[in-house]
């Protein structure tokens, strides 16, 4: 059972502005994640993958049940995340997040696609 | 990127061009280059030495409108493309198993690009796939056997701009471009126009491709400076990350 706040609207540009992050310029985000919607995943990190042509973040997130969520983040680049001055180290595990962007399409999978990213006091998360 | 920079390298390139034409003389045999194109005036020249910023700074990125925009240059499919992209499923693009991008979309991609002038060549290296092309101007033609990727190069120098012309594209499913599932073939053929316009490199890009496209289609864009001293990292595309999203897809096909 995911624990999701859902929320109307695309949250694409916030994300950019909000993270310095590059979102998905390997592939259209379209078929994978639906702009139409928003989730939100408060965790902890449990790994941050920082590659190409995608990065992923690993977040796992307590439900109210008592149930977990581990919930996959995908992100852009290394190569143009680095040279806005993020290193495999900027996010680290066990590090507490908070997540809200757009929700994979595929039934049965946690995927977030050109999210916000912010630490759970709320001030963005940057290198 | 000065105009007394600008110069200098001129007038260094064309030394070098006329000292390679004269010393195959010498040798007994000219070089093809003497075969495809005089020696051409340094002013025909342009400096497009140097790394070159494709990413949001330059120009808008990440759509499906970019940069083949509805309306005004999207391209008119045959019907043979239209069934091939109506066929089209997002997880078959090569992509997302590592293979590169090709032109016309490879030149379009938000990365930096690396530019070489040499007397008998131009290398364009892509920081996006570790991809390089070397485009020939010493008179060489695409050999008729032999397709590859990114096709094969011949340029050429014409008032001030590097003009450069691509054909034996292996077909790729995704060919055309990054978005609307546009495959392309081995007819495909790339024409691209380089110039300098201040501190910016310019193109026009026109793709022709009979086996799916009705006419030729192109559109124009622009580099800035890359930054100072930068130099092109490593790409080396991870075959688990790039297909990593197709779980997130809703099946077109079972």
């Amino acid at each position: 059972m995911r624990s999701l706040l859902w929320i109307t609207g695309a949250i694409l540009a916030v994300a950019v502005v909000v993270t310095g992050v590059p979102a998905v310029a390997h592939h259209a985000s379209g078929p994978f994640y639906d702009p139409e919607k928003s989730v939100e995943a408060i965790g902890t990190v449990t790994k941050f993958v920082f590659r190409n042509p995608h990065s992923f973040l690993y977040v796992d997130a307590p439900n109210a049940d008592g149930s977990t969520t581990s919930w996959e983040i995908e992100m852009g680049a290394s190569v143009s995340m680095s040279r806005r001055g993020w290193t495999p180290d900027t996010i680290k595990a066990g590090d507490q997040i908070k997540v809200v962007g757009q929700p994979s399409r595929a039934p049965g999978t946690f995927g977030i696609c050109c999210a916000e990213l912010t630490r759970p006091d709320g001030s963005p998360f940057r290198p | 990127m000065t105009g007394t920079r600008t110069g200098r390298r001129l007038g260094w390139r064309r030394e070098v061009i006329v000292s390679a034409t004269l010393c195959a003389l010498a040798a007994g045999g000219l070089p093809p280059a003497a075969l495809a194109q005089p020696v051409p005036d340094a002013s025909e020249i342009p400096d497009l030495v140097g790394t070159w910023d494709g990413g949001g700074r330059a120009r808008r990125v990440n759509g499906p409108n970019m940069p083949w925009v509805p309306g005004e240059n999207f391209p008119v499919l045959n019907e043979r493309g239209l069934a091939y992209q109506a066929a089209f499923d997002e997880a078959i693009a090569p992509k997302y198993d590592c293979l590169p991008s090709a032109s016309p979309a490879l030149q379009y991609d938000p990365y930096m690009m690396d530019v070489t002038q040499w007397p008998d060549r131009v290398l364009f290296r892509y920081e996006k796939d570790d991809q390089i092309r070397t485009v020939w101007l010493d008179g060489r033609q695409a050999p008729p056997t032999e397709f590859t990727v990114q096709g094969f190069s011949t340029g050429r120098y014409d008032s001030g701009a590097l003009l450069v012309e691509t054909t034996n594209f292996v077909f790729d499913i995704a060919g055309f471009d990054d978005y609307n599932g546009i495959p392309s073939s081995q007819q495909k053929k790339v024409t691209e126009r380089y110039w300098r316009e201040g501190d910016e490199l310019r193109m026009t890009l026109t793709v022709e491709d009979p086996m799916f496209l009705r006419e030729p289609v192109s559109y124009t864009t622009r580099w800035l400076p890359g930054p100072e001293g930068y130099k092109l990292q490593a790409y080396n595309c991870d075959p688990f990350e790039a297909g990593h999203p197709r779980k997130f897809l809703v099946p077109k096909y079972r």
